[in-house]
């Protein structure tokens, strides 16, 4: 995704260069904290806040090969941060009162791209819900392995890195990451018998 | 051997982490245990509903870091406060210059001045000479035994001016004190029997005086304390004397007072006796 002379080019203050890689990585860290919170603007500020740490910080990176675990260790550490935070501020977001985008249009027009079977896209939209609803309900630890690992595509040598831990802790999260889930869906009745066939 | 893998391998298993011989093992145990199997493909049907959720798209907004790392020598911290100083000396030697500040030190002696030069007077400094050491050993000790005979005689003799000072302070200070006794002695044996007597008849007739006064106040007194008394409690007598009459003159009315009725009484009850008696009588007769 990205090449070393990028990351060194950063590393000597080229602000082409630090533009370039976080073109390259805004929208993973984006999703990694969207997945994390489920909230747009929560991952937003944990996405600004990691790149303008990534740039202020880039010249203290020792090995450029460790750059993709480096710069989840600032995405993690700032989602940490912020989960502190929402946990002190128990008001409620005026977006979580009032869903828009259930009032606006209906869920299967929230996608961009035109679909063949709008039914189908619907129940998948919603089936994305319920999925992103239940992995807000694992604890944080193992979320965040789960997202590293799942979707974000680290391996758990990277992963233990990141969140500095042993890659057998890194392991054991993830399975039992994934034994929560799939208690939490056999609670919400989404189980391989009610997906059926479109899966 | 039996191998039997852990959550650890299955997971590294599952998102083909695992190599070489461990793989092979695991695919074997797999193989061979259908519930460990069916765990696998449990987690593999998780894996793929998870695999539902998709990434959202989002456009990178610009951010702009404020300061750029690079550094050159004039944004150099240390140089700043390198010409910051330089400044400041530059200044005082500005000021110092303006101002014809000299300082100077000579001989162990610091100098400050402002303004022009001036002739400063030297103030001689006594050099202390060293003596030549051409004195003998025993010229030097006649010296010193010289000078101490002429220490002792002189304070000899300022000690034997001493002694007669205090001599002769003592022996004036006695007879002086002396005669003041002798005057006071000599003054009161001279006080004569009458006078004596004379003082104290003096002090008797005060003194009767004085009895006397105090007797006849506190007479005084007391007649008028007697008779304020008397007054008192001839008054109380009258008062009581009166309501007594009081008492007796309103008991005698309310007695009268009570005859009168009884007699009213009387008088009623006979003559109904009376007029009862003269019916009675009628009646007989008629009969």
């Amino acid at each position: 995704m990205h090449s070393d002379t990028l990351v060194m080019r950063a590393k000597e203050g080229d602000q082409s260069a630090q533009g370039k890689l976080m073109q390259l990585w805004y929208k993973r860290i984006y999703n990694f904290g969207y997945k994390f919170f489920m909230d747009h603007d929560l991952a937003m500020e944990v996405s600004q806040k990691t790149f303008i740490s990534m740039c202020k910080n880039l010249p203290g990176l020792q090995d450029n090969a460790r750059f993709k675990s480096w710069l989840y260790k600032i995405a993690v550490n700032y989602c940490r941060e912020e989960l502190r935070k929402k946990k002190g501020d128990r008001s409620l977001s005026f977006d979580v009162v009032w869903n828009r985008d259930a009032e606006e249009s209906p869920k299967w027009e929230a996608g961009g791209q035109r679909i063949d079977n709008p039914e189908s896209q619907l129940h998948k939209t919603e089936l994305a819900d319920i999925l992103q609803q239940a992995l807000s309900e694992l604890n944080a630890e193992q979320r965040e392995v789960v997202i590293m690992k799942e979707y974000e595509g680290l391996k758990f040598r990277e992963i233990a890195e990141v969140l500095n831990i042993s890659e057998n802790t890194a392991k054991s999260r993830m399975y039992y990451g994934l034994d929560g889930l799939r208690k939490i869906l056999d609670r919400k009745n989404i189980n391989k018998d009610t997906i059926g066939y479109e899966l | 051997m039996s191998y039997k893998p852990n959550e650890n391998d299955l997971m590294a298993y599952l998102y083909g982490e695992l190599e070489g011989s461990e793989k092979e093992a695991m695919e074997k145990y797999l193989f061979e245990h259908p519930d460990a199997r069916r765990e696998l493909e449990r987690l593999q049907h998780m894996r793929s509903i998870l695999s539902e959720v998709k990434d959202k798209e989002v456009i990178a907004p610009p951010i702009f870091v404020g300061e750029s790392k690079q550094r050159f020598l004039w944004n150099a911290p240390y140089l700043k406060t390198i010409v910051s100083i330089a400044a400041s000396l530059l200044l005082i030697i500005l000021a110092g210059r303006l101002s014809g500040m000299r300082i100077q030190y000579h001989s162990s002696e610091l100098r400050i001045s402002f303004g022009g030069d001036k002739d400063v007077k030297e103030i001689p400094v006594q050099s202390v000479q060293p003596s030549v050491a051409s004195l003998s050993a025993e010229q030097v000790q006649s010296m010193i035994n010289a000078s101490l005979d002429k220490n002792n005689l002189a304070m000899q003799s300022s000690w034997k001016e001493t002694q007669h000072q205090l001599d002769a302070s003592i022996t004036e200070n006695l007879a002086q004190n002396s005669k003041k006794i002798d005057k006071l002695v000599r003054d009161a044996s001279t006080a004569s029997q009458d006078q004596i007597r004379e003082f104290v008849s003096g002090m008797q007739t005060e003194n009767l005086q004085l009895v006397k006064n105090y007797f006849k106040l506190s007479a005084d007194e007391q007649k008028q304390y007697i008779e304020s008394l008397l007054v008192d409690f001839s008054k109380y007598l009258q008062q009581q004397r009166n309501d007594d009459l009081q008492i007796v003159q309103t008991r005698l009315n309310s007695l009268e007072k009570n005859t009168d009725v009884f007699k009213q009484e009387t008088e009623q009850i006979l003559s109904s006796i009376i007029t009862t008696v003269g019916t009675n009588n009628s009646i007989g007769t008629t009969n």
